[in-house]
């Protein structure tokens, strides 16, 4: 490459990518310099490769260059023009309302297909219970364990500190009214009302909702799904139901752990702070703690494990793309099943309330 | 219908969203033949095997499968039409968390109640067919691609099917193996009179066990007969496909 007079640079037999930048600086050197065309002159280029190609055609858009090509070059540019002459976006261009509208339609389609995926959990989880054929043996025992018995831990401890604090910060208050006996009151209604269910089912959706989602989405990309189908077993009978019946039975079970747990966590505030006496906390304890009250957690439990079965599966099941899809499909199940437990409990906290 | 058809599928149109994959398949498929699909890629074949297997629903057309129409049944009564059939995955498709000989067993200890034993041993015959003794105990994350297809094989056998069906069952092998499975495909012809439906792109298994062959571009039939047939048939594609008119023009 070699500038001849001011504003001409004559090319040799080869000009390769690596060539370009050099190319680049000295145009615009040439272009401060001079107000006239500037020549390049391919006409001896015989050699090139893909991005020297991209980068005459380039050049034609410049008003200012005036290039000139070799033969070989002219015919590889008409080439190169015939491959890149389609449109990018298969859809067409879509525009910020239309996509909001998307959006929107998208949303209602997926409700539709949630309501009808759940009405399929049901309906093979409730055969489920009577029928052991389409699982694999001991599958149910097996989630059992994952779902329940491993999360006991951590709900143990959770739940105590959580107990504990409440009833710290609220001890303070109680006393200064020398009511403290109602600490009783409060802890048992606060826990097993309301902490108890949510710290449960904030826990297991963390642990296993996002597992689930996981599990299927994989099975999923993989074709597992296809396979079982093609085998004739059907997914939702012998990998849902499973889960299904070992949720339904964990997540209530873990929510009074995580009830009575918490109350003791009351109970050592009350003895140790308030100078209750043990025998109090606990008769006050008891008789708080009506049927109703049990009932109401018991409900909120067994609704949030099929929320979030419900949940994972549908992101299962619909998860797009390779092993980002599991990931993406395990994260939005957490997400959406935390938020849509704790819209229910608000829900039906207020409908108990007010006894609706 | 004629009861030497295991498959008669008529004016089968597929879609995918908007596009047409699909357009108006009709075919029959002999009970006891060796049947290959072929074509260019993406010509539709792995939607057509998906489609007869029920995986996928057709826009419209008509889908009989052992005599019984598959589109117009319930969930149950299709599932014991699939307890008739075996398939192989393009990718095998095994479940990762079990161990082989627990994936090759599924279909056995789902659908029938033969005891623990004979499960066990029907699994070991099979697993020696494929030659896969030393893989009994290993999870599928610890096999080959090549291992992993034959198990898929073995357990697409294990209830021996009436039909079978396999897509792309050589791709990724090495020319010995892949030769060796066409024996095995072979053999189960002659042996067990299964009826075999099989993708594939290589010219020399294609010319070793098709009994008859169709041919699909974008999603038409433009050929279905032997191969004697298509090469009398004289149609351009098909002719560049055996290689048996050179390309003039060279890429
Ligand atoms: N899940 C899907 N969603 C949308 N389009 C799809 C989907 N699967 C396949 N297609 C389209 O359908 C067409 C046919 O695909 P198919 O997998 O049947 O091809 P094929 O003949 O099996 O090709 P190959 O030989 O490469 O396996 C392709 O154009 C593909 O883009
Ligand atoms: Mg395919």
């Amino acid at each position: 490459m070699n500038v001849t007079d001011g504003n001409t640079v004559t090319f040799g037999d080869e000009f390769y990518s690596s060539q370009i930048e050099l190319l680049l600086k000295k145009i615009e050197e040439i272009k401060l310099a001079t107000k006239d065309k500037i020549v390049l002159d391919f006409k001896k280029t015989k050699h090139f490769d893909t991005l020297a190609l991209a980068t005459f055609i380039n050049f034609e858009k410049d008003p200012r260059i005036n290039s000139i090509f070799s033969e070989e070059i002219l015919k590889d540019i008409d080439e190169f023009k015939k491959n890149i002459d389609y449109d990018e976006k298969a859809g067409g261009e879509i525009s910020g309302f239309e996509s909001f509208v998307l959006k929107v339609e998208d949303f209602f389609s997926q409700m539709k297909s949630v309501i009808i995926l759940s009405a399929d959990i049901f309906y093979y989880s409730y055969k489920a219970v009577f029928n052991k054929e389409g699982r694999k043996k001991g599958s149910v025992y097996q989630q059992m364990l994952l779902i329940g018995n491993n999360a006991v831990p951590i709900i143990f401890l959770l739940s105590f500190l959580i107990g504990l604090i409440l009833s710290i910060q609220s001890a303070a208050q109680l006393r200064q009214f020398g009511a403290s006996i109602f600490l009783v009151d409060l802890i048992v209604i606060g826990m097993i009302l309301e902490m108890g269910p949510i710290i449960a089912a904030v826990i297991v959706a963390g642990r296993s909702g996002s597992a689930i989602a996981a599990e299927i989405s994989t099975m999923k990309i993989t074709e597992e799904l296809d396979a079982l189908k093609v085998m004739a077993l059907n997914p939702l009978k012998y990998v849902v139901a499973p889960k299904m019946l070992a949720m339904t039975v964990c997540l209530p079970v873990l929510t009074i752990i995580a009830n009575m747990v918490g109350i003791s966590g009351g109970f050592i505030i009350g003895v140790l702070y308030l100078d209750l006496s043990p025998d109090i906390f606990i008769n006050r304890a008891v008789s708080v703690m009506t049927l109703y009250y049990w009932y109401q957690s018991m409900l909120k439990s067994v609704l949030f494990s099929w929320l979030i079965v419900i949940i994972g599966v549908h992101f299962g099941f619909n998860v797009k793309g390779g092993a980002e899809g599991v990931g993406k499909a395990a994260t939005a199940s957490v997400v959406a099943a935390i938020f849509s437990v704790i819209i229910t409990d608000a829900l039906l906290s207020l409908i108990f309330y007010f006894e609706w | 219908m004629n009861t030497r058809n295991v498959i008669e599928i008529k004016d089968l149109t597929a879609k995918y969203d908007d596009r047409v994959i699909l357009n108006k398949i009709s075919l029959d498929i002999k009970k006891g033949e060796i049947f290959v699909i072929l074509g260019s890629s993406g010509g539709g074949k792995t939607t057509l095997l998906k489609h007869i297997i029920g995986l996928l629903r057709p826009v419209s057309g008509e889908i009989t499968v052992l005599g019984k129409d598959i589109l117009k049944m319930e969930l149950e009564e299709f599932e014991d039409v699939l307890k008739k059939i075996g398939v192989l995955f393009q990718g095998g498709a095994l479940l990762n968390s079990m161990e082989v000989w627990e994936n090759v067993a599924m279909p056995l200890e789902q659908h029938t109640k033969l005891p623990e034993s004979t499960i066990r041993n029907i699994v070991k015959q099979k697993l020696s067919l494929v030659n896969l003794r030393h893989a009994y105990r290993l999870f599928p994350s610890e096999l080959s691609g090549g291992m992993k297809k034959r198990v898929a094989l073995a357990r697409a056998i294990v209830m021996d099917p009436e039909i079978l069906f396999f897509d792309e069952p050589s791709a990724g092998l090495d020319p010995i193996t892949a030769a060796e499975l066409d024996d095995l495909i072979l053999d189960l012809q002659k042996k067990l009179g299964i009826t075999l439906v099989v993708v594939t792109h290589e010219l020399e298994s294609i010319k070793r066990i098709a009994d008859r062959i169709l041919y699909l571009q974008k999603g038409q039939n433009i050929f279905c007969g032997t191969i004697e047939q298509a090469k009398a048939l004289g149609n351009e594609e098909i002719d560049r496909f055996f290689g048996w008119k050179e390309k003039t023009k060279n890429i």
